[in-house]
């Protein structure tokens, strides 16, 4: 592990971050409705010089009111999953770890509906109300964690084959748990569907934003103050133990921040697949496995993959639209597959 | 390749721009949309309790089901309508319309750079998410949720009212009426038929008891044999057979019954149970069954001939000249309506021949010829 100096690590992110710009920049300009380069051009321009009149409508309604929304969510969707896959592969020492793949996605997706349905027998102020759902979200995505983490123990020690197993089956099992509400419930529940498959179509609230960018702030500064211990931990549990490392700490904190990020996205964007799983290994063979580098870098790249996912899904079938979840699942599966064979030979 | 180089570099340094400045202004929405609407606002409920502030007068609309458009074009208000859906068929005119994606996932943004003064919607088939995505936009949205035939009818009229034409709401309502009631008095002696509506055969799909396509069987002189409170209820084929339906009543277009033929279905595992399947008493209507627009009259009735056709046959050797004679008066209100608000529709009193003309509607009153606006 080469020693990890600030500027390089700022180096490191600056140029994701161009990358994310670029990104950024085909999202903006590509969607459902041209928009010429012209146009945006001159929009942008009265933008700076503060001439409200001169902007037209069609700038503020569909690049301002639509699409920039649209990926910003994609932006702390992506961050949140990518984050969360990082540190469930550290602390699960399993490569193959990722909120989807370990069921934890599934679980804050029924959480969340068990949130909605319960709602509207609660008499609750209208801001805790909104908040019910990604509280929700956490709880069934931290429950899912202790269960799957508990699966996944055999003699004291993380069994990364029974732990992905154990995984694959909650996630079905929970699955089948939708499915039986869905088909028993009536009512608009079947928005629901969407929304499992992974959905950043519609527009949220302000303060749910906000919401989100705070609690992604909170929950991976917390996960980054373990970075250090995490790298440790990649040699084994009873290693980082010898070494000093607060393991049950580190799992505390790291499970609870997770599973928050986890809820978090869930419950804004449905189940987006692979991203927690496929970011962080590219980031990793580009930048290497030193957390401190992989936490950051891992985010931003998140950050990267969903704003890219989902311009595709805007724009392929336009003006239809795919479930980002759809698009990310086709890239990410195989590449799954190919890592799990590669990890076998 | 260079220009190419220069565009990207002009797209980079306008984006910067844009995610420096674009999120931050305060919202300019209602000044966005200041070209297209007038001061005036109305305070209505929709059908579904919620309360919406729509411009007046309503010019620009989006429909977002394929009955919505079915009902704007009957009300002769398709020149307002500047987008609907990609499923919106009918009349053929409607699929020149900007479409504007499916009724589950529209694009937003194509909605809004339509600039609508309202979008319409139905509970029944749009996502809820949509309508709050609408509503964060700050363009208005009214959604329909008819439950039963009287209720699309009452639907037709209040969309007549909000548009600013309530006479030709009167009218399409009590065309509607008048041919139902007709419908009614000559199946009265008629026995009621008990119908299993197949929506779906793999697996069995049929309608719930609170849907307006259960009420239409009624008004066909039939009953679902389905009493479900979900409106789209998997049925086993064992309740099925227990029930033992008089038919099986299919919707031509949408019903995937159709491509490997009725004949096929017998020889499905299982659907010999059904002594309707044994005897082949098949229904098979049009799809308008499916949408709560005012064209399912014309699918009841069709339904109903299939059903009793002993309530049909007397006179039938008068009916062409009658129905001939209809045409051309309903040829005539149809022109009215596009160049004056429509008088009410001149009914016959025989009811029985009315009723054939209006079967004949369908296909016939169709302002095809007249081209949309844009």
């Amino acid at each position: 592990m080469r020693p990890l100096t600030l500027r390089r690590l700022l180096l490191q992110c600056f140029a994701l971050l161009v990358i994310l710009f670029v990104v950024v920049v085909i999202a903006i300009k590509f969607g459902a409705v041209p928009v010429s380069l012209y146009a945006l051009g001159r929009d942008l321009w009265n933008v700076l010089l503060h001439q409200r009149t001169n902007i037209s409508s069609d700038y503020v309604l569909i690049i301002q009111n639509i699409r920039l929304p649209r990926i910003l969510l994609g932006i702390m969707v992506g961050a949140s999953l990518s984050v969360a896959g990082t540190s469930f592969q550290a602390l699960l020492r399993n490569p193959l770890a990722d909120p989807y793949v370990l069921g934890v996605s599934s679980g804050a997706g029924l959480g969340a509906i068990l949130a909605l349905i319960v709602e509207p027998h609660l008499t609750l102020s209208p801001v805790f109300a909104a908040l019910l759902t990604p509280l929700g979200a956490f709880l069934g995505a931290a429950a899912t964690v202790t269960v799957v983490y508990l699966l996944g123990r055999r003699e004291g020690q993380i069994d990364s084959t029974t732990l992905l197993l154990g995984g694959v089956i909650t996630a079905s099992f929970i699955s089948a748990i939708i499915m039986f509400l869905m088909s028993t419930l009536t009512g608009n529940l079947r928005g629901l569907s969407f929304w499992l498959m992974g959905d950043l179509s519609t527009p949220l609230q302000k303060s749910v934003y906000w919401f989100l960018g705070i609690g992604f702030l909170v929950a991976s500064g917390a996960i980054y103050t373990t970075a250090s211990d995490l790298n440790l931990l990649l040699a084994g549990e009873k290693e980082a133990m010898h070494l000093g490392v607060d393991v049950p700490r580190v799992r505390l904190v790291v499970y609870i921040a997770a599973s928050l990020l986890t809820g978090l996205a869930v419950s804004v964007s449905g189940a987006v697949g692979y991203v927690g799983l496929i970011v962080p290994h590219v980031m990793r063979l580009i930048f290497g496995s030193d957390h401190r580098t992989l936490l950051p870098t891992a985010a931003i790249g998140g950050a990267i993959a969903v704003v890219f996912a989902d311009t595709l899904a805007r724009t392929v079938v336009a003006p239809n639209e795919l479930a980002v979840g759809a698009v990310t699942a086709v890239v990410g599966a195989p590449l799954f597959i190919y890592l799990l064979r590669r990890r076998l030979a | 390749m260079s220009s190419l180089v220069k565009q990207l570099f002009q797209t980079v340094t306008l984006a910067a721009a844009t995610l420096l400045l674009g999120t931050t202004p305060a919202r300019a929405q209602s000044a966005s949309l200041g070209s297209s609407t007038s001061p005036l606002y109305r305070e209505v409920t929709d059908e579904t309790g919620r309360s919406v502030r729509i411009p007046q007068p309503v010019r620009r609309i989006v429909s977002l089901a394929p009955s919505l458009t079915e009902t704007i074009y009957a009300l002769g208000l398709q020149d307002r309508l500047v987008g609907d859906t990609e499923f919106c068929d009918y009349p053929p005119d409607a699929q020149k319309k900007t479409k504007v994606g499916g009724a589950i996932n529209p694009s937003l943004e194509q909605i809004a750079a339509l600039h609508p003064d309202l979008v319409l919607v139905t509970k029944g088939l749009n996502r809820l998410e949509t309508v709050h995505a609408l509503d964060n936009l700050g363009v208005a949205s009214y959604a329909t949720d008819p439950h039963t035939v009287n209720d699309i009818i009452a639907s037709s009229k209040r969309l007549a009212d909000l548009f600013g034409v309530p006479e030709a709401g009167a009218s399409v309502a009590a065309e509607m009426e008048h041919q139902l009631a007709a419908l009614q008095q000559r199946l009265s002696s008629s026995p009621v038929k008990r119908a299993l509506f197949v929506v779906w055969h793999q697996p069995l799909i049929s309608v719930g008891k609170r849907t307006f396509i259960a009420d239409a069987l009624r008004y066909a002189g039939a009953v679902s044999i389905v009493e479900a409170e979900q409106d789209w209820p998997q049925v086993s084929l064992e309740e099925a057979a227990r029930l033992q339906p008089d038919y099986l009543v299919f919707a031509a277009s949408h019903s995937e019954a159709s491509p490997p033929g009725l004949e096929a279905l017998a020889t499905l595992p299982g659907w010999n149970i059904m002594e309707a399947v044994t005897n082949r008493r098949y229904a098979v209507i049009s799809d308008a069954v499916n949408r709560p627009a005012p064209r399912i009259v014309s699918a009841i009735e069709e339904l109903a001939r299939q059903l009793h056709p002993d309530a049909f046959v007397e006179k039938s050797e008068k009916l062409s000249e009658k129905s001939a004679k209809e045409k051309m008066e309903k040829e005539k209100t149809e022109k009215d309506k596009t160049e004056k608000t429509p008088p009410p529709p001149i009914q016959q009193s025989h009811s029985a021949f009315s009723l054939l003309s209006s079967g004949l509607r369908g296909s016939e009153t169709v302002p095809g010829g007249r081209t949309c606006a844009r």
